[in-house]
């Protein structure tokens, strides 16, 4: 199980939750048990072509994830990053 | 070498205590040339830091004017500049805090056509925007004319800052691509905690003196988070992107653009808004049509009964053909989307349209709690 730290922009869907909980041993199987938890939350990083959204990054632990095969060690803690364009 | 009078090194006295900074670091303030774009939330803070610690020629950019609602934390401005041009009073305001410096006002909007002129006179930018379009342009600006950048954006209680000095690491379209209009909503409509752009601001005046001395570490090649609810920062590596589209190897961005559909603020300022309480009661009254402004998956997770679906990219890219006998009503998730389709189609010739304030998301919450949104 990791922990996520989600992006203020997507806590609507986390019921105002900053860090949820999320199994899943890679990126693309953590996104979709989310998905289980929090329906509509992966469509909001992941578009129909299965590319994560020019405004999203994901980082496990510090690397950033580009390819959402890529592995995550269990306890290893995953932060959901969204553009903000407030000033 | 510029020189320090007494009067100088007196103001200055506790900088000159420090031997990253002493006589020839404070020289080097003086003779720099910043530009905050922005004199909002984190341009305020900004801005005030770098005037007191004596940066010698100190640039504001923005083209609004002081409302109540950015007292709460546009600390620049007080209850008497209500009303009055932001980079006036500005200006104003930090003359009384250091009339030893230079400062330029830019009572402009930033576009593509004016960027070049504007950032020729300055070596470093603060990004203290608070639109989409802009944060790009300066990003894009700043890479092709090789001025240094220090970028920080905010949302409700969370932050970011990086900077980006040429040839010294990754720029802003390295880390997010490319701009998502709308999809962010900005503060206006998701609020924000007003000491939360202080915070953020006083970061950019850190970083921005770190840079024009070359002291420190600074943010290059890391963004820096801040969650001001839980009072902590994460710091995360960003690597440059061989295919960014500005710094890249093979940039198809080579001189400053507007983006597609772009709007000024002045034509989103006209947009004529409905609440969701008065649509529901037009909804059963009138004739209306409804356009859905958000991705096609969006809305057919739920959507209005009787709403025609035209992503905004769509309209963007394809223009707007409406019958014009109907009130046309544009709406997307939050709001962002459906003002800048709003403002285009007015700009199409779609007579008076309205736009659903704070998007479906207020619709859900103040008509219907079981909309799926």
């Amino acid at each position: 199980m990791s922990s996520v730290h989600i992006a203020s922009p997507l806590r609507d869907y986390t019921r105002g939750a900053a860090t949820v909980a999320a199994e899943g041993s890679t990126v693309a199987e953590l996104l979709a048990d989310l998905e289980r938890r929090y329906p509509g939350m992966r469509f909001r990083m992941i578009d129909e072509q299965q590319r994560i959204r020019p405004h999203i990054r994901i980082f496990v632990a510090t690397r950033e994830i580009r390819d959402l095969q890529q592995p995550v060690a269990p306890q290893e803690p995953v932060h959901l990053l969204c553009a903000l364009s407030g000033g | 070498m510029t020189t320090l009078g007494p009067a100088e090194r007196r103001r200055y006295s506790r900088h000159l205590a420090l031997p990253e900074i002493g006589i020839e670091g404070q020289s080097r303030l003086k003779g720099a040339r910043v530009l905050v774009v922005g004199a909002g939330g984190l341009g305020c803070p900004a801005a005030l830091y770098l005037a007191a610690a004596g940066v010698g020629t100190l640039g504001l950019l923005d083209c609004d004017s002081v409302d109540e609602s950015n007292l709460q934390r546009q600390i620049l401005f007080g209850s008497q500049d209500v009303g009055a041009p932001k980079v006036d009073r500005a200006r104003e305001r930090l003359r009384q805090l250091n009339p030893e410096i230079r400062l330029v006002a830019h009572a402009v909007e930033l576009c593509a056509a004016n960027v070049g002129e504007i950032f020729s006179s300055y070596e470093l930018i603060v990004d203290g925007s608070d639109r989409v379009a802009t944060r790009y342009l300066v990003n894009d600006a700043c890479v092709i004319y090789r001025k240094s950048l220090v970028s920080a954006a905010i949302y409700r209680f969370e932050g970011q800052a990086m900077s980006y000095a040429p040839d010294r690491g990754p720029c802003y379209r390295c880390l997010f691509p490319q701009p998502s209009e709308g999809v962010v909503p900005n503060c206006e409509q998701a609020g924000v905690l007003g000491v939360l752009p202080g915070v953020l601001g006083a970061i950019q005046a850190t970083e921005t003196i770190k840079l024009l001395l070359g002291i420190g570490d600074p943010l290059l090649g890391r963004l820096l988070t801040y969650d001001a609810l839980s009072l902590s920062f994460h710091e995360f590596r960003i690597a440059r992107r061989a295919d960014c589209a500005v710094c890249g190897e093979h940039p198809s961005i080579t001189r400053p653009q507007d983006p597609l559909g772009f709007c000024t603020v002045e034509e989103q300022r006209r947009v004529r808004r409905i609440s969701a309480p008065e649509l529901a009661e037009q909804l059963d009254r009138a004739v209306l049509t409804l356009i859905d402004v958000r991705e096609p998956a969006e809305f057919a997770y739920g959507h209005l009964p009787g709403a025609i679906n035209l992503p905004l990219a769509q309209i963007e890219q394809q223009g707007l053909t409406l019958p014009h006998e109907a009130t046309t009503i544009f709406m997307c998730r939050s709001g962002v989307r459906s003002l800048k389709a709003c403002a285009l189609a007015r700009r199409a010739g779609v007579r008076e349209p309205l736009q659903l304030e704070g998007g479906l998301l207020a619709w859900k919450a103040m008509v219907e709690p079981s909309f799926h949104v």
